[in-house]
């Protein structure tokens, strides 16, 4: 059997005070090197999930392991936060220190890396999200993206084997968005890095391997963005939209136009539109 | 608006008293005050004088940003000056205005006092001038970190002025931008009396508060997530180390006190 | 009501050695009625520009008109133009700070000196016009609503200065898919009921469906203006400055490069969906 990042099982958890369940009965699996998407709208539960999956939250009920061990033992807390890392959605909340440097050495400072190793580590996990160049600046001087990058390379330096993302691109403009879901992608692709990528864009859940979608604490569907994104009703009844790619092929296709099924992106609908109407008057 | 404030006043320029240990610089800013608090004439003020200069030259601060230290403390100057002048009493008498009497050693005395407080505020500008605001703090956490052992919290200190001094930039560009929104809805924080403006600061100042307990909250979330739990097993990205440097600061304020004391003999 | 803007430049912090320039002689003019979109890539001057419209910022240099009057002469009336133009922030709701609802959306009308009874009705309207009951919301404390409800409790905070200009800052920013239509909805609501809306957005999808007219601004310049088919039809362009292009926009062109005989500068999916289905039952036609 191949390797399990997060193994979530039958999970519920309550905050203090609230009377119902943000999370209930959820379960799910994440494979090593895999990049999965949890989608759902504000308040679906998903970031509870987010915080559930490295032990900042403990399940009132099941069980979640991450890389085999189990979140609720305390001794394994370190390790589970060390294998895997956590960026979150406010860029300005997560930077610790006065320098981009300092904040990268936070976490190995935390986990007790000799000193003597971690300009070396610093300098890798700031090339590898393309932000050597900043090292020496200011956490405030620098854009949206580049404050995430910067967080991406923190939990980097650490060598994690899995990263979960908590909406780390809501409050960025397009270019920055574009810029961190790159950058994680990469890392992803030539890395290995297991991804967890929550979000409520559409656009980012359709260039996942698989999408769970939450509603009310539950996960409502599940299956690869072709399957999941080729039923716009169903979707769009849990308060979610379908990428307008996606939109569109399942109008044409539902006024007859033949087109194959699972398209999602603009690229390969326009070149699937473009050969069906060619055969069309061709023929 | 806000945001023209500066942030401390760190002089970023490279020179040999920008690179010493902070721990040096603070133990040196210690010995200075001592030496400044020692000098009984004053004669014994110029060797310390002539050690700012010479220190304000080796720093590439300009001298008159040490100056400038003093214009904040300028009136509590005036008035040790002032109340020297009228409340010493002394043998001289300079000038009898009936409820008091100005004497030469009450102006003597004053015009001490007054240079001593000069001397002070520009050593202590110099530390702060040459020194990172982290960088201090950095310091005072290694001087203070032997009182850990008794209990003290000089790690989780540093570190809350650490996450202090990152947060003021963004609290202020916050601050700025409430300000204007309630302007936009015809807040006045300008006129009316100190009352009044009192009682405008509260639309600016519940959301300012409410968004730093929110930030609080995020980022201890995300010091947890990244393994901080404490002082305790922590590495260090940045060790302090002695350098030569370090030693001839040291040499220097020796031969300074010396001469300060040796002076006062005099 | 008409604002013009006249050579306006502004500079941060001049004279200090942080000095920078943020807009550079701005020249345009909106009339009544209009739906403008404020677009451009981040630190293009757009926030900047947005400030001057309702006086918060004041030109370095060049004027800012309304109805042909310099809102900076000494003669013009700060509390007037605050009711005339309204200002959405990003994130607003983050400016709330009253107990209940009721006093923060309040707190404008209360600024402008009007009476209980005025102050009242205006509330309610402004309620009204979120789509949020007063009866349920009034006692409320602000921050225990929901994200999405916050946001519309502070733009009635704004709504209550009864403006005939309203500019928001991204009023979408970090809402879901739902809020966010509506949100949209909301804005395109007040739009048809009259007011005019001077939009920033980073979104090419709702500035196509929403805009009457679009204001592209680079490095601090204008650097287009006009319908958003115009400027749509630039796509080239756009991307050029960093910026997306609706996905519509995208797949017409890419479908125009594959040989499909679509027009150019199609942008919105209704007209990208008749257009295909004319161009296949056109070529079954052929083929028949």
């Amino acid at each position: 059997m191949e390797n399990r990042i997060f193994e979530v099982e039958n999970v519920s958890f309550a905050y203090e005070e609230a009377e119902e369940k943000a999370v209930q009965g959820v379960s799910l699996s994440v494979p090593e090197g895999a990049f999965y998407a949890v989608l759902g709208q504000n308040g679906s539960g998903k970031s509870t999930l987010a915080k559930l999956l490295n032990g900042l939250y403990l399940p009132t009920e099941g069980k979640v392991h991450v890389c085999g061990l189990d979140t609720a033992d305390d001794q394994n807390i370190w390790e589970i936060r060390k294998q895997a890392g956590m960026v979150f959605q406010n860029p300005d909340n997560q930077i610790v220190a006065t320098l981009v440097e300092d904040d990268v050495a936070f976490g190995l400072e935390n986990i007790g890396v000799p000193t003597a190793q971690m300009p070396e580590r610093i300098e890798k996990a700031l090339s590898d999200v393309d932000m050597l160049p900043f090292r020496d600046r200011a956490p405030h001087t620098l854009s949206g993206g580049q404050k995430q990058r910067i967080a991406i390379a923190g939990i980097l330096a650490m060598e994690p084997r899995a990263i979960i993302f908590d909406e780390a691109t809501a409050m960025l403009d397009p270019q920055g968005r574009k810029e961190v879901f790159a950058a994680v992608e990469k890392l992803n692709r030539e890395k290995g890095i297991t991804v967890l990528w929550i979000t409520h864009f559409m656009e980012e859940a359709a260039r996942c391997q698989y999408v769970y979608i939450m509603e009310d604490g539950r996960i409502a569907m599940e299956g690869t963005p072709a399957e999941v994104f080729s039923v716009p009703e169903k979707v769009q009844a849990l308060r979610l939209d379908v990428p307008a790619a996606a939109r569109l092929a399942h109008r044409l296709r539902q006024a007859g136009m033949p087109l194959k099924e699972g398209l999602l992106h603009p690229e390969e609908t326009a070149e699937e539109v473009a050969r069906v109407c060619r055969l069309n008057s061709k023929a | 608006m806000l945001r023209d404030m500066t942030l401390g006043q760190y002089y970023p320029v490279k020179s040999p008293v920008h690179s010493l240990d902070p721990r040096v610089k603070i133990l040196l800013l210690i010995a200075a005050i001592v030496a400044v608090f020692m000098a009984g004439n004053m004669l014994a003020f110029l060797p310390a004088a002539v050690y700012i200069f010479f220190a304000c030259r080796l720093s590439n601060v300009p001298f008159n940003m040490l100056l400038k230290g003093i214009k904040p403390l300028r009136f509590i100057i005036i008035f040790t000056v002032v109340l020297n002048i009228f409340f010493l009493p002394g043998e001289k008498v300079w000038l009898d205005l009936g409820f008091a009497k100005i004497t030469q050693e009450a102006v003597m005395t004053a015009i001490l006092y007054a240079l001593r407080l000069v001397l002070l505020v520009m050593f202590s500008s110099l530390l702060t001038l040459t020194t990172a605001p982290v960088t201090l703090t950095d310091g005072l956490e290694r001087l203070l970190s032997p009182l850990s052992k008794i209990g003290f919290p000089a790690h989780e200190m540093a570190m809350m002025m650490t996450i202090a001094l990152r947060f003021i930039p963004t609290l202020l560009e916050e601050a700025d931008k409430i300000m204007k929104a309630q302007s936009a809805r015809g807040a006045d924080f300008e006129s009316g009396n100190l009352m009044a403006r009192a009682k405008a600061m509260v639309p600016l100042l519940v959301p300012l508060f409410v968004s730093a307990f929110r930030r609080a909250g995020d980022l201890a979330m995300a010091m947890e997530a990244r393994c901080y739990h404490g002082g305790k097993g922590r590495t260090r990205l940045h060790v302090l180390k002695m350098h030569k440097n370090d030693w001839l600061a040291i040499l220097s304020m020796a031969v300074l006190i010396a001469c300060v004391i040796l002076i006062g003999r005099l | 009501m008409q604002i013009e803007f006249k050579g306006v430049t502004h500079t941060y912090q001049e004279g200090s050695p942080f000095q920078s320039t943020a807009i550079r002689d701005v020249n345009f003019t909106v009339s009544s009625g209009e739906f403008l979109a404020l677009i451009g890539h981040t630190g293009s001057g757009k926030s900047t520009l947005a400030q001057h419209i309702n006086g918060l910022l004041r030109p370095t240099s060049g004027q800012v008109l309304i109805d042909g009057e310099d809102i900076h002469s000494s003669g013009y009336s700060k509390k007037t133009l605050r009711q005339k133009v309204g200002l959405v922030f990003q994130y607003p709701e983050h400016q709330l700070f009253e107990e209940t609802v009721e006093k923060d959306i309040g707190f404008g009308p209360r600024n402008l000196g009007l009476s209980e009874d005025e102050i009242l009705e205006r509330v309610q309207e402004a309620l009204r016009k979120v789509g949020l009951a007063y009866d349920e919301f009034r006692e409320k404390s602000p921050f225990e609503l929901s994200g999405g409800q916050m946001r519309r409790v502070a733009m009635a905070g704004v709504l209550a200065m009864r403006p005939e200009v309203l500019v928001l800052d991204e009023p979408a920013a970090g809402l879901d898919p739902m809020s966010r239509e509506d949100m949209l909805q909301l804005i395109r609501s007040l739009h048809e009921s009259g007011t005019t809306i001077i939009m920033i957005s980073h979104s090419m999808d709702d500035v196509a469906r929403f805009a009457t007219r679009v204001l592209v601004m680079k490095k601090g310049t204008v650097a287009m203006d006009g319908t958003p088919a115009d400027i749509f039809l630039h796509a080239d362009q756009l991307e050029e400055m960093g910026l997306d292009v609706p996905v519509i926009c995208r797949m017409n062109n890419d479908l125009r490069r594959l040989g499909l005989p679509l027009p150019e500068g199609i942008y919105e999916e209704d007209a990208l969906f008749t257009a295909l289905m004319q161009l296949w039952k056109g070529g079954e036609n052929h083929a028949s």
